[in-house]
């Protein structure tokens, strides 16, 4: 054997060796899974910007390519998952449904010829991807979003929303916000949304009731020390027109407690979270409703036994 | 009889466009007519406007005063090259095709039919003897092959008159000799040549008239026998006369 | 007519002997396979982002070959000098950018088709359908774009004296126009005087060329563009190459050649 060839079999075990010792002091090192180091690393904070990007770009597929440009100013569409998730949510009502699509009419009368011209190749009318099944197409950018940022919770909640609701996937809904919650532990959204698959997808109440009273100490535990304040705040000058997104998945949390523990039969608590509810509610007149409901309720004979 | 190619009073200047510099005077007031069937020579040394009169006569440059004409057609009429052929000094040819692609490109652009066209260019491929080679790209040839290819794509449309620039410069000597037996057979044909060469006695060989070309301007023209006689001596030396060139005694 | 279809043959000749194109389809192959081979929530009908994906790779890879391939052919011709013994045939300089234009625009449109086919393939593999009214008019539209391009690259390749210089002025002048243009006339209304004039005048005059963008149309299967817009867009597109292709002869005819 030549000596090039003795030399190159040396220089290749030193490689394999630096390589194996290299691998385990790495591994020490390293807290997060192998791709998500190597995201890091190789995009860094700019990560953050293309997650946001392919997030609105599922929005771009939910509206079917109808969406502002940045020279667009006046609309307000696209923001937040709750655009994303509520449009299809029949609670919100007619009312939220004009708001939207006046947002979203921010193309105007055309300004000129060319302008009025353009329009025949490019989605210039406002829609949503409402055919059975549609929905899926904006997935692939939700994985791609939460590939690139795990932290950004909206993407499994939104995600697992349609996943579940709408495509019948329930076993992956439930996987990708297992996969949210390893990545935020303290996220009361994502635990809200899971509570919401157990209770809507496996009708367990019980697991439902659990995740969202988890959902209910961590959304209390978390910032503890403004949260008083903050909801303080809240409860004593509140705008119906601007719920705020920490208020909302508060007062979300509890309306759901609320209606479980009424759906078992236990009233006093359920008639604990209406009260809750009552001082954050938006409407709270309609709120104070049920709780008049619930007080006759208790103050009448139980007529069978309530199962829990 | 027609004259074949025709120059008038030909002034060409090239504008430099640096600030404060002056115009170059390539050629200047220079008057040739070539007669069909003749083989002229053109010559002149390095500078003195031989190809910047050439590049007049096939519309690459603009005269600035003056005229010329092929075959009765002012040269900067596409017609007037219609029935001429033309081999650069150097090989421009698209590397990326075969020999047998390239003359169907020119074919193609003399409007030739197609039937005739392989029928030329089995001709042509055999006069410049490239049967081996004709299928390959033309970067794989060496500098002859090359030369030869230029040469048959100069013939493809069987032109009465055949414009060379150089066209033995880089070729070994077999090379030059086949070179100079084609023009030998063209001439034999009743084709008319013009070419420029710095081989002089080539020149004297195959030409029936010269002209000598210096600074832009025409020197002498005429039959090589006649200037022979004139001056009593060879073309070379009378060349070099006429250039004003001073031998340099070497001990 | 000979004589241009001859010159478009050599420049079709040109780029499939090249390895441009088998290089950027290749990509194009790969990378929409690798999208495609990702198993997402073990749903296998989602198509629109490989629609997407696709496309957009098809927009870039027509452009750089389109660009590329223009930007090179006068100056190539000049460099490599077999330009002399084109002009020495009965050969008008008309004549070479026409054959030129026409060898650029018919070489993309045959990559183009095959591009096509291949996104027609992958989708039809998900869908189990052929949108093939939409794909052809998405393919005629970017082939007029295409035009455009070709003609404006040509126009700067006879003033611009570097082939790499004119790709990049040309490529970014055409970016900026596909993604800008359309929203000058926003931007001139948000202007002062004499601003607001300036910017208007530049929105009438530019070629907009993100008309023949219909990407969106085709992702999110929205209704075809009627045949009258279709043609009035096609000559609107015909009208600016033209003027290209006129103001490349003007500066192309009496330029010497030494």
């Amino acid at each position: 054997m030549p000596a090039p060839c003795y030399i190159l079999a040396l220089l290749l075990t030193l490689c394999f060796t630096l390589a194996t010792s290299l691998q385990l002091r790495m591994h020490s090192i390293s807290t997060g899974t192998p791709s998500d180091d190597m995201l890091k690393a190789v995009l860094g904070d700019g990560r953050r910007m293309f997650a946001n990007h392919y997030f609105v770009k599922a929005d771009v597929y939910f509206h079917s390519g109808y969406y502002p440009s940045i020279f667009e100013q006046g609309a307000k569409a696209p923001a937040n998952a709750r655009h994303m998730v509520e449009e299809h949510h029949d609670e919100g009502g007619d009312h939220d449904e004009h708001e939207h699509e006046k947002a979203m009419d921010f193309l105007g009368q055309p300004k000129d010829w060319i302008d009025r011209f353009g329009r025949h190749f490019y989605s210039s009318t406002h829609s949503h991807l409402d055919k059975p099944g549609e929905a899926r197409e904006i997935l692939p950018w939700l994985r791609l979003s939460a590939d690139l940022d795990p932290q950004r919770i909206e993407t499994y909640t939104v995600a697992a929303y349609w996943l579940r609701g709408h495509l019948g996937k329930v076993d992956e809904a439930e996987q990708f916000l297992r996969e949210g919650l390893r990545a935020n532990p303290t996220s009361y959204e994502i635990l809200f949304e899971l509570g919401m698959l157990y209770s809507e997808n496996h009708h367990d109440s019980s697991r439902a009731r659990n995740l969202w009273e988890l959902a209910l100490r961590r959304w209390q535990d978390q910032d503890a020390v403004n949260r008083p304040s903050v909801l303080q705040r809240w409860e004593e000058s509140k705008d119906v027109g601007d719920i705020q997104p920490d208020i909302n998945i508060y007062l979300k949390i509890i309306t759901q407690l609320a209606l479980l523990e009424e759906g078992q039969g236990d009233l006093r608590q359920a008639l604990h979270y209406r009260e809750l509810e009552v001082k954050v509610s938006p409407l709270p007149e309609l709120v104070q409703v049920e709780i008049d409901k619930l007080k006759q309720k208790l103050a009448s004979p139980p007529i069978s036994a309530p199962t829990k | 009889m027609n004259t074949i190619l025709d120059i008038k009073d030909l002034r060409v200047e090239y504008r430099n466009r640096a600030i404060g510099q002056t115009t170059k005077l390539a050629v200047n007031g220079l008057n040739l007519s070539v007669q069909p069937g003749e083989v002229f020579g053109f010559l002149g040394p390095n500078g003195a406007g031989k190809t910047t009169t050439m590049n007049v006569l096939l519309g690459f440059v603009n005269a600035t005063s003056g005229s010329a004409s092929l075959f009765g057609v002012d040269v900067r009429e596409p017609i007037a090259r219609q029935r001429i052929g033309y081999l650069p000094e150097l090989t421009y040819y698209y590397k990326f095709l075969t020999a047998e692609e390239l003359l169907r490109f020119y074919a193609k652009v003399f409007g030739i039919p197609r039937a005739e066209t392989e029928k030329r260019i089995d001709e042509l491929i055999k006069l410049v003897e490239l049967e081996p080679a004709r299928k390959r790209p033309i970067k794989s040839y060496s500098k002859g092959m090359q030369q030869r290819v230029g040469l048959a794509q100069a013939l493809i449309n069987n032109p009465d008159l055949l414009i060379l620039d150089e066209p033995t410069s880089g070729l070994d000597p077999i090379g030059r000799m086949k070179v100079r037996e084609i023009i030998q057979r063209l001439k034999n044909d009743g084709k008319t040549v013009f070419f420029s060469s710095h081989e002089l006695g080539e020149v004297e060989t195959v030409c029936d008239r010269v002209a000598i070309l210096h600074q832009g301007e025409l020197k002498v023209e005429g039959r090589v026998d006649d200037l022979m006689q004139k001056y009593k001596a060879n073309l070379e030396q009378i060349f070099l006369r006429i250039i004003g060139y001073q031998p340099v005694a070497v001990s | 007519m000979n004589t241009i279809f001859a010159l478009a043959q050599v420049v079709i000749k040109e780029l499939y002997r090249r390895k441009d194109f088998y290089v950027l389809f290749i990509l194009t192959v790969l990378i929409t396979l690798l999208m495609a081979s990702a198993s997402i929530f073990h749903d296998d009908k989602i198509v629109r982002y490989l629609k997407d994906i696709c496309l957009l790779l098809i927009w870039i890879s027509a452009l750089v070959m389109a660009v590329g391939t223009a930007a090179r052919q006068i100056p190539a011709e000049r460099e490599n000098r077999t330009i002399f013994p084109l002009l020495a045939k009965p050969v008008s300089r008309a004549q070479v950018i026409a054959g030129k234009f026409l060898g650029c625009w018919l070489a993309s449109g045959m990559a183009l088709v095959v591009f096509y086919l291949f996104l027609g393939l992958v989708c039809a593999s998900r869908e189990h359908e052929w949108h093939v009214f939409i794909y052809l008019q998405a393919l005629w539209l970017q082939w007029v774009f295409l035009a455009v391009i070709i003609a404006l690259v040509l126009f700067g390749s006879v003033i611009f004296a570097a082939p790499s210089s004119n790709a990049t002025i040309s490529i970014v002048v055409v970016i900026s126009i596909w993604f800008l243009g359309s929203h000058l006339n926003t931007v001139a209304l948000q202007q002062a005087e004499p601003m607001r004039s300036i910017i208007y005048t530049i929105y009438f005059l530019i070629p907009h060329l993100e008309w023949y963008d219909i990407r969106d149309l085709v992702v999110h299967n929205r209704p075809l563009v009627s045949g009258t817009i279709c043609g009035l867009a096609t000559l609107y597109g015909a009208a600016y190459t033209g003027v290209f292709l006129f103001a490349t002869w003007l500066c192309f005819r009496r330029k010497p050649l030494n």
